[in-house]
């Protein structure tokens, strides 16, 4: 008999992002270095605590995976606990899953087991401090893999206890290969141009530009104009209605779309804030050229401090309110020179 | 502020001498009456317990005592003896040690009734060790003596009662204060101070130092508007207001703490009122850049836990946004209605959506290794315009990610209907596949690793490769 999960498999679609991830280290065929050295960890059957840095759409996740496979087989979720640090980054979890798995006994044919940290950065300073004395208690039977967009942010102590991979972005070659490779898997024509679209769009990050690719096929043929299309759709119009309104000294106006955006949509700060940089530098908003500049720099304090800061509209007001302030500026200098 | 460099108040105008101190004769008496006999080297009690209300002198007398007599001060406070190795420790290097050449030891346990039974457990005994060993006087001050858990250390000592102070000793005081600081002070001003003080004198003078400071008169109004505001919790609308009229950094401060909210609900409040009150754009620009840099300090906070830096974050979100208000410094004394942080308001509204929102996003998350966040931002746009588009390829993921009807609904609006109808005909299909099946094996193509820990689904010929060989289970 058939088991229902397995035909549903063949009836159903996974989001392509997840379908075409490499499973092996062998399958992976950018990051050619790191790749390297991760086999000489399964030739000496041994490895150190890793922590793997990068940009995201990377291959750190992909890598992580295909690394415990090709260590314990297609059963390695057996020997490996996956974590997501982000939706998981108190002190508690940490002391209570992180610390059971990691200290209980080991199966007898393994050698070590995993823990796969995801997101790292995100963790609170307390659990990377509880984090870091069970690398150094369990270390006999557990190993641990953390995954970090910045390295910084992992304190001192855990990143010396780690051998540090460095993840490149990935270059046009190879995500257009990549990409056209998973067409012709999905049998879809495609244009190059598009292709290379998908990449400038998707800035060296694999993930996204396979979503891209996938929206685009579910809109028709995979073309230049309906990946444009796609990225207008999945970028929502209010921001820019946002900026209108900020800019034409309509602060409160700006500041409920914004709420909107965040509470109802769900952007985070960060992504907002960066599509707001897209639109001041795009010819839709109509503001003089060194107005551009000017929001430009602040854009990119507001975004630091969003990193840095505790509330995403807290800061995002800032910069609406400099925007107002930038919009009643220029409505006095274009009223100065109508009344010349 | 020069102001703050200089010593405390309660602190500079400590009594130096046993008869300083403000009214209690009765304990002086009995306190130079039991120094006497440790003079002489026969104390009929080896300590004494100091007990009264707070303010009326226990601790000052103390330190008069080790002024007056040339003891040097060994003191632990509650927080210090909380365990009995904490007491024998000090038992230990202060009472025995009555050196040659060592000046004499005055051992004072401050508010022994904050011992507390279970977590200080051995504390009482110790301290009984304590008194039974010592060489040295030993002082206990408590509020209440009348613990029961401290009857066998009462039993011990000479009890010796503060009576709580008069109004009229508070108040002399307070204006002998006044002469020395060269403060001019309305003499009701200084009997509302101590009145309110209720015969706490360390209370009235930090309260008098509170008015006094930034002030060169002080005069009942100003006492009323600062002492009065500031035992009372008010509503976040009228701290708020309040913060927002400050004038003066301290104002600014004390407005702030009038408040029973914690720090990043204060700033919720503070954002959410702003642009009402403040209507010149450049001073809006102006106190939204110190609310965000105070939103900066609490990040810092919560990420390094260093609670150090809420000073800087009170200080940034009162008086940076107070004083951001220069190009229309009238528009904060305009009456405007304040209202509830919408945030929090528009978040309780959209909690369904939002739950369903993150269940959706768990799931997906799951399937491709990436958080609730980073799916709500990074994919869940891209699956939305699947769904908006292409109802097949929509039903194959909804079935691949088991979706129920309404996460189909949140995902898309316009295409529901059709995307649902897909999805039956496919778990129609699935149902039907899997009945008429034989034992014989489908292959199924491109199929995904398992996810879920001991399932496997795999095909026989990926086994064999890395370190299989060596890990497999026999």
């Amino acid at each position: 008999m058939l088991n229902v999960d397995e035909v549903s498999k063949t009836l159903s679609e996974l989001l392509w992002a997840e379908k075409y991830r490499p499973k092996t280290l062998d399958e992976i065929v950018n990051q050619t270095e790191v790749v390297a050295r991760l086999k000489q960890f399964i030739k000496e059957k041994n490895m150190p605590h890793l922590l793997f840095a990068g940009p995201p759409g990377t291959g750190k996740t992909t890598a992580a995976h295909a690394l415990a496979r090709d260590f314990y087989g297609d059963d390695y979720r057996l020997y490996m606990l996956e974590l997501n640090a982000s939706d998981e980054r108190g002190i508690d979890v940490i002391r209570t899953k992180v610390k059971e798995f990691a200290r209980s006994k080991l199966p007898a044919d393994v050698p070590f087991k995993i823990v796969l940290l995801d997101e790292a950065d995100n963790m609170t300073a307390d659990a990377q401090q509880a984090l870091r004395r069970l690398m150094e208690m369990y270390v006999t039977v557990s190993r641990f893999i953390l995954i970090a967009n910045y390295p910084s942010k992992i304190i001192e102590p855990i990143q010396s206890r780690c051998a540090v991979f460095r993840f490149v972005a990935l270059k046009k070659e190879d995500v257009v290969s990549r990409l056209s490779w998973i067409c012709s898997q999905e049998k879809l024509k495609c244009g190059n141009d598009a292709l290379e679209t998908i990449y400038e769009l998707s800035e060296g990050d694999m993930r996204r530009a396979i979503n891209i690719l996938q929206s685009t096929a579910a809109l028709g043929e995979i073309t230049v104009s309906n990946v444009y299309k796609v990225v207008g759709l999945a970028h929502p119009k209010e921001v820019r209605e946002m900026i209108k309104a900020a800019l034409s000294g309509n602060f409160i106006k700006a500041r409920d779309m914004l709420r909107s955006l965040m509470v109802t949509y769900g952007m985070s700060g960060v992504d907002i804030i960066k599509q707001i940089h897209r639109e001041i530098m795009s010819s839709e908003v109509d503001i003089p050229e060194s107005v551009r500049v000017e929001l430009a720099d602040y854009i990119g304090e507001i975004q630091f401090r969003v990193v840095e800061g505790a509330d995403d509209e807290i800061q995002l007001n800032a910069l609406l309110a400099k925007m107002a302030l930038i919009g009643r500026k220029l409505a006095e200098v274009q009223a100065k020179r109508v009344g010349k | 502020m020069l102001v703050s460099k200089k010593i405390p108040w309660v602190i500079k105008y400590r009594p130096r001498k046993i008869d300083e101190l403000v009214n209690q004769d009765d304990a002086k008496a009995l306190v130079k009456a039991w120094l006497r006999s440790w003079e002489s080297g026969k104390p009929e009690k080896k300590a004494a317990l100091f007990y009264g209300p707070p303010g009326s002198g226990k601790t000052s007398m103390v330190e008069a005592i080790c002024r007056e007599y040339g003891y040097q001060l060994v003191e632990m406070n509650a927080s210090d003896y909380r365990r009995a190795s904490d007491i024998e420790r000090v038992a230990k290097v202060a009472s025995l040690q009555k050196g040659l050449f060592a000046s004499k030891r005055l051992i004072l346990l401050d508010e022994v009734d904050g011992v507390s039974g279970v977590a200080d457990e051995g504390a009482i005994e110790a301290i009984l060790d304590l008194i039974e060993t010592t060489k040295n006087p030993v002082v206990m001050t408590a509020n209440d003596p009348w613990d029961v858990r401290l009857r066998p250390v009462r039993d011990k000592s000479l009890l010796v009662e503060f009576k709580r102070l008069t109004k009229t000793e508070v108040l002399n005081l307070l204006k002998k204060i006044c002469l020395n600081e060269k403060l001019i002070c309305d003499e009701e001003a200084l009997k509302f101070i101590a009145e309110k003080s209720e015969g706490d004198l360390r209370s009235a003078i930090n309260d008098l130092e509170a008015v006094a400071e930034g002030a060169g008169k002080i005069t009942l109004d100003l006492v009323k508007q600062i002492l009065r505001a500031r035992d009372r919790v008010l509503e976040p609308f009228e701290v708020v207001r309040n913060i927002l009229r400050s004038n003066y950094v301290w104002q600014a401060k004390q407005n702030a703490s009038q408040t029973d909210l914690a720090p990043d609900e204060l700033m919720q409040w503070i954002n959410e009122n702003l642009p009402l009150q403040i209507t010149d754009p450049e001073d809006l620009w102006r106190a939204y850049e110190a609310l965000s840099k105070a939103d900066v300090y609490m990040g810092r906070i919560v990420k390094s836990g260093s609670w150090d830096l809420l000073a800087y974050a009170t200080e940034l979100m009162s008086a940076g946004v107070a004083l951001s208000i220069v190009n229309d410094v009238k528009s904060k004394y305009r009456w405007v209605k304040y209202q509830f942080p919408s945030k929090i308001r528009l978040m309780t509204q959209t909690k369904e959506a939002r739950a369903l929102r993150d269940t959706i996003a768990e799931l997906i998350g799951r399937q491709v290794h990436a958080s609730k966040q980073k799916v709500i931002n990074y994919v869940l746009p891209y699956v939305r315009i699947i769904f908006d588009n292409n109802p097949e390829m929509a039903a194959k993921i909804a079935v691949g990610l088991n979706l129920t009807d309404s996460m189909v609904r949140y995902l898309t609006q316009r295409n529901a209907d059709a995307v649902l109808n897909y999805v039956r005909e496919l778990r129609k299909a699935i149902s039907e596949e899997v009945k008429a099946s034989k034992p014989s094996k489908t292959s199924s193509g491109t199929s995904p690793p398992t996810k879920g820990k001991g399932k496997s689904t795999q095909t026989k010929e990926k086994e064999g490769r890395g370190l299989d060989a060596f890990f497999k289970k026999t």
